[in-house]
């Protein structure tokens, strides 16, 4: 059951009407039976594992909760700081233990299930580089959202071991967590402890809530199927002939790969955040606007923020604070300085952080490759920081000029544009037989090409609505769109939602039996 | 705690670090900064953060930052 089917508006119809009619005390059951559905209609054999993640991670949980515990107690009866030192030394250690566990088990299913038959296809390689026997390939099931209910699971655990805070007693609430249909399939990667205070809030239906809910939905709805679908033609038919075509036309096709992703994920973000506002949760922020960020590192506090801010507290604050980053630091400090020390303390960390990030998106080297080029900008940015400080002191030029800001935001989509082509490509030698296309042959993109594979009439539309997306994008930035249309009278604010449902209905793809494409972010 | 604002003005002179109490919340420092500021902070202070420590709370203000040290002395 996609985001974007009839099933799913159908499915969400009845959802609300249960959950706003069995009284407050049992919306939270409506909520658990409405995951347990929606999952095992994308797939029952998908269900094992995650039942398997779910109890062993709220188990884990509440054994490190009991430990810490048991070590409060028994720190009031402690004489000295040397005792309480012991106690607490234990209690951590017995906590390690079973966060150990509960990891291993979310990641192995991760692991198994998503990269093994890349490591043996890799491993098969080298085997077949020395003339030894191949290792049998099994294509293994791969459970609908791992990739994000299994960041959510583990996030738990280590905020419980870290001691962010108490550990859930109440085995539906982190069972409605973990499965909530809004998040499972797509993100936003949300955290246990914001969430479940909602859960405990039950919700009265609402005027505002609906709507405001409901708009949010309609405009998700109209960057999928009017946008992205439309963008996701002219991308496939281009790359699947792409030697065929001109560089000047590769790289227009790039750019306009980066429009359908946005469309396509911020899309499905929107609808689902909206179907989440209506049952009055707020999910996790995941988009703001990223194609007006002035650098990459600022780009990648706006794309997708519910992974970064993930790799931010769960990877990149703990090799920064690793016994082997202080050893790094401090041997290096000696050696090369005061300034090379503090660069391999945030460089170090920024490299693991994309090697995993690259790795997150699928198990490919491509995803790899993209990984390492956003290493290699964000480290050489830190490396040259100073440089680029002083290059507009020099020159005397005002970075805060609108023309200074346009250049650095068309920059930083550019350089997007180009890790894109790894992203996109089939493969490394796609990614370079594009690149060197783009640099050799620079004839400008054909409108003409464009109008073949789309149509004149579908060119017209999807300019019309990447424009209205750049304005509402635009306006997004100072203030809420929703909020303004609320000011409205009622007249125009039916007008206004109802122009959209029909551009929507009229001009939306979709696919043979009315199956608009799926989302290019599910697959990971 | 003079030790601790001394450090953060000398590193970051364009943040106004006696009157802003929302350094994260407000996106004023980053996570480059931070892990900056626990590298200088454990030299200084010749004290070890550990991850309870690194989250957005200890960091919102200097009032917090000591907070943490204190906790950690």
């Amino acid at each position: 059951m996609s985001y974007q089917s009839i099933e799913f508006i159908i499915f969400v119809l009845l959802v609300l009407l249960f959950y706003y009619t069995v009284g407050r005390k049992h919306q939270k059951l409506v909520l658990a039976v409405a995951n347990l559905v929606f999952y095992a209609v994308a797939g029952l054999k998908y269900l094992p594992f995650m039942l398997i993640t779910m109890v062993a991670t709220f188990a884990a949980g509440k054994k490190m909760g009991a430990i810490y515990a048991d070590a409060d107690e028994q720190l009031k009866l402690c004489a000295d700081n040397a005792e309480k030192k012991v106690v607490r030394a234990k209690a951590k250690k017995d906590a390690k233990r079973v966060l150990q566990l509960s990891m291993f088990i979310t990641l192995i299913f991760l692991i198994v299930c998503k990269y093994s038959l890349f490591a043996v296809s890799n491993v098969n390689a080298v085997l077949a580089h020395f003339g030894a026997a191949q290792i049998p390939m099994f294509r293994m099931v791969l459970p609908l959202g791992i990739s994000f209910y299994s960041f959510m699971a583990l996030s738990y655990v280590l905020d419980i071991y870290w001691k962010r805070y108490k550990a859930e007693q109440n085995f539906i609430n982190y069972a409605v967590y973990l499965a909530y249909f809004p998040h499972v399939v797509q993100g936003p990667i949300d955290r246990f402890n914001e969430f479940s205070k909602q859960l405990e809030q039950p919700v009265a239906l609402d005027y505002k809530t609906i709507t405001y809910g409901a708009q949010l939905a309609l405009w998700g709805f109209f960057q999928k199927l009017v946008i992205a679908d439309r963008l996701g033609i002219l991308v496939d038919t281009v790359l699947a002939d792409w030697a065929s075509y001109t560089g000047g036309m590769l790289f227009f096709i790039i750019v306009v790969f980066s429009v359908q992703i946005y469309a396509d994920f911020s899309g499905c973000i929107d609808i689902v955040t909206g179907v989440s506002e209506m049952l009055g949760i707020k999910l996790r922020k995941n988009f703001n606007h990223p194609y007006f960020s002035r650098t990459m590192a600022e780009f990648w506090r706006r794309w997708h923020i519910s992974l970064q801010e993930w790799f931010k507290d769960y990877v990149y604050y703990p090799v920064s604070a690793s016994a082997f980053m202080k050893k790094l630091k401090k041997s290096s400090k000696e050696k090369f300085g005061l300034r090379t020390s503090e660069l391999a303390a945030s460089c170090f960390p920024i490299f693991v952080v994309w090697c995993v990030t690259g790795i997150w998106h699928g198990a490919a080297w491509k995803f790899v490759l993209w990984g390492m080029f956003h290493a290699a900008l964000l480290i050489g940015s830190q490396i040259f920081a100073p440089l680029f400080k002083k290059v507009p002191e020099v020159l005397k030029l005002n970075t805060e000029t609108y023309g200074f800001r346009f250049f650095q935001i068309m920059r930083t989509f550019i350089l997007c544009c180009i890790g894109r082509i790894f992203f996109r490509s089939d493969d490394f030698a796609m990614s370079v037989g594009i690149i060197s296309k783009v640099i050799h042959n620079t004839n400008l993109p054909s409108i003409t090409q464009t109008i073949e594979i789309l149509g004149a009439v579908d060119v017209l539309v999807v300019v019309f609505a990447i424009i209205l997306l750049l304005a509402v994008d635009i306006i997004q930035e100072k203030t809420s769109v929703r909020d303004l249309l609320a000011k409205e009278n009622y007249i125009t604010r039916w007008i206004v939602f109802f122009a959209i449902l029909f551009i929507i209905i009229l001009t939306g793809i979709y696919g043979p039996g009315y199956n608009a494409s799926s989302f290019i972010y599910e697959q990971f | 705690m003079e030790q601790l604002l001394a450090m953060l003005k000398e590193s970051y002179p364009l943040i106004d670090f006696e009157n802003q109490k929302q350094l994260m919340t407000d996106g004023i420092l980053d996570s480059i900064a931070v892990v900056a500021i626990i590298a200088a902070i454990e030299d200084m202070f010749d004290i070890s953060v550990t991850m309870e420590y690194i989250q957005p709370d200890y960091f919102e203000s200097v009032e917090t930052m000591w907070e943490m040290i204190e906790e950690l002395q």
